[in-house]
């Protein structure tokens, strides 16, 4: 009899600690038999999965350790994380941009992540990660690029080979003691820029503002080399929040081009300026030929507030053409003197690549930077 | 010059030093970039402890009360089988064994109860969704539940929302050293 009251005991606690247990054999990684990068190991962590009602939460906490068997260094990795893809919190990306992986050499990717999936989703495993894509130094790519990683990756690696032109030429022109002054600089801005509390969602928010809605018109900055500019555009304004941007832009360039991002700037009516976001236009709707005109649209709505204080009551907005894909490929972005003279700089965040030199400067210091920026 | 120590700057970003310490450290800082980033920081990390604090509301009179509960069904239940064990009477046995049944059942039926979801099941259900860069990460919230999906552990991160309806955070691992940048999507 007292083992079966013990047998019953035991399934009562087991009831009880099944609602948050790891993760084990439940995360999938699918990397393609032909895909430049293998998988050495994949270690589950901290990982666990919890019920919440109808809903599973996973929580990630996973390292990979990945290696390059391509002949190319690779420069950066992106990788689709999915419990379930058609609803919010299901999906996620983890990028992992300024890479200098030699061939034959592994390195490491951490997911650390939250994911939501329903519970009454079939068997197999919770968490599944499959490659996206694979930047190389020659900007060759390898992979599906369902989430478009290819020219994200083009960009972020343009970004980085301009960031560190320029801390290289001051490294030349004044050395370690400019290198220095310039990493004070780009903590400086980094620790000054106006941050925003931003919501964003699609169509028309929950629980809107119910301040009074206007038609406002974009003022746009235009950089000498861009291949597209922006003619006009607007957006809906109630309050602090922005919805619907519409933005006409023309393409300067001779060729065709298939992606086009907008950044977008908000100022408050004490003049103080924030970046909100960027407007992308993007897919099979978006034809922009050599010479034409195309319209931006995106049904969404951001609503910004200070970060721990009260709502951005927004006065104006700025747009610039941030990014650009021409149909074969090719990326342009911003160069750093055009971002510097439009004072820029102090808004935008830093590139991945400035980012991870910023970090390197505080960990170890200028010369350990210097000796990085050598490298390339 | 001579610079302020970082314990200094630390108590300084706390306001927890002295009027003439502070007095003198301000005037350092006024002058000194790089003791003012220094301190800056401190304030980040002090801010992101008092985030840290922020814990969801809890009703721990009732959580108590729940559990010394499930504690006296326990022990009932473990008096009933060493009683169970010293019975020589079978009909006395059965009886208390449906008893401890039962008391077995109400403890775990307490547990059920007790660690019942939070209401979140609405949360991947329709609605309207929406996601959130705060300072201390990413969260999803629909029907009035939020869920935070991204929790990065570093005063430098920097988040951007794309229109189309994504959230984006970008930082340095402090594990791999590499910078990373996590994209979730409305949808």
């Amino acid at each position: 009899m007292s083992s079966k009251l013990a047998i019953l005991f035991v399934a009562g606690v087991a009831a009880l600690v099944a609602q948050d247990m790891p993760l084990d054999n439940s995360v999938k990684i699918n990397l393609p038999p032909d895909s430049p990068l293998t998988l050495i190991s994949a270690n589950l962590g901290e990982s666990h999965v919890s019920r919440r009602g109808s809903a599973i939460v996973l929580d990630l906490d996973v390292s990979l350790t990945l290696h390059n068997s391509s002949p190319n260094r690779v420069r950066g990795v992106t990788l689709l994380v999915a419990a379930q893809e058609f609803t919010p919190g299901g999906k996620a990306s983890v990028s992992v941009p300024s890479l200098d992986v030699a061939p034959s050499q592994n390195f490491p990717v951490r997911i650390n992540l939250r994911l939501l999936r329903p519970a009454q989703m079939g068997a197999g495993p919770l968490v599944q990660v499959n490659l996206d894509g694979v930047l190389f130094q020659d900007y060759s790519f390898y992979g599906p690029n369902r989430l478009d990683s290819r020219r994200s990756m083009t960009a972020w690696e343009m970004e980085a080979q301009r960031d560190r032109k320029y801390f290289k030429s001051v490294l030349t022109a004044r050395g370690l003691d400019g290198l220095k002054q310039s990493m004070i600089e780009a903590l400086n801005r980094q620790a000054e820029r106006p941050r925003l509390d931003v919501q964003v969602s699609r169509g028309r928010a929950v629980g809107s503002a119910a301040a009074p809605e206007h038609n406002a018109k974009f003022a746009f900055l235009r950089f000498p080399d861009a291949p597209v500019e922006p003619v006009e555009g607007w957006a809906e304004i109630a309050g602090n929040e922005a919805r619907n941007p519409r933005i006409d832009v023309r393409n300067l360039s001779g060729k065709q081009v298939r992606y086009v991002e907008i950044d977008w700037i908000v100022n408050d009516r004490q003049g103080q300026r924030f970046m909100a976001g960027s407007v992308p236009a993007s897919g099979p709707e978006f034809n922009l030929k050599a010479g034409g005109t195309s319209r931006v649209v995106q049904d969404t709505s951001l609503r910004l507030s200070k970060e721990g204080g009260g709502p951005v009551s927004i006065a104006g907005m700025t747009g610039f053409v941030g990014q650009v894909e021409f149909a074969d490929g090719k990326v342009w972005i911003p160069n750093r003197e055009a971002l510097a003279s439009a004072q820029l700089l102090g808004i935008l965040e830093p590139s991945p690549e400035e980012q991870r030199l910023i970090d390197l400067y505080r960990k170890k210091g200028p010369k350990a930077l210097a000796d990085e920026l050598n490298k390339f | 010059m001579m610079h302020p120590s970082e314990s200094q700057l630390a108590l300084y970003a706390g306001q927890d030093l002295g009027r003439f310490a502070t007095w003198r450290i301000a005037r350092h800082l006024d002058h000194c970039l790089e003791c003012r980033i220094a301190m800056r920081a401190f304030q980040h990390v002090s801010e992101e402890l008092a985030a840290w604090n922020d814990v969801p509301p809890v009703a721990w009179n009732r959580l108590a009360t729940e559990m010394q509960a499930n504690i006296r069904l326990g022990l009932a239940a473990g008096e009933c089988v060493r009683a169970a064990d010293a019975q020589p009477f079978a009909w006395i046995s059965a009886a208390r064994t449906l008893a401890v049944c039962a008391s077995v059942i109400a403890l775990v039926a307490a547990g059920l109860f007790l660690q019942r979801p939070a209401p979140a099941p609405r949360a991947i259900a329709t609605g309207n969704a929406v996601l959130r860069a705060t300072a201390n990460g990413i969260e999803l919230n629909q029907d009035g539940q939020t869920l935070s999906l991204l929790h990065v552990h570093s005063t430098q991160v920097s988040y951007s929302a794309g229109a189309q309806g994504s959230m984006r955070a970008g930082y340095v691992d402090s594990d791999t050293g590499n910078v990373t940048i996590n994209d979730v999507y409305v949808q």
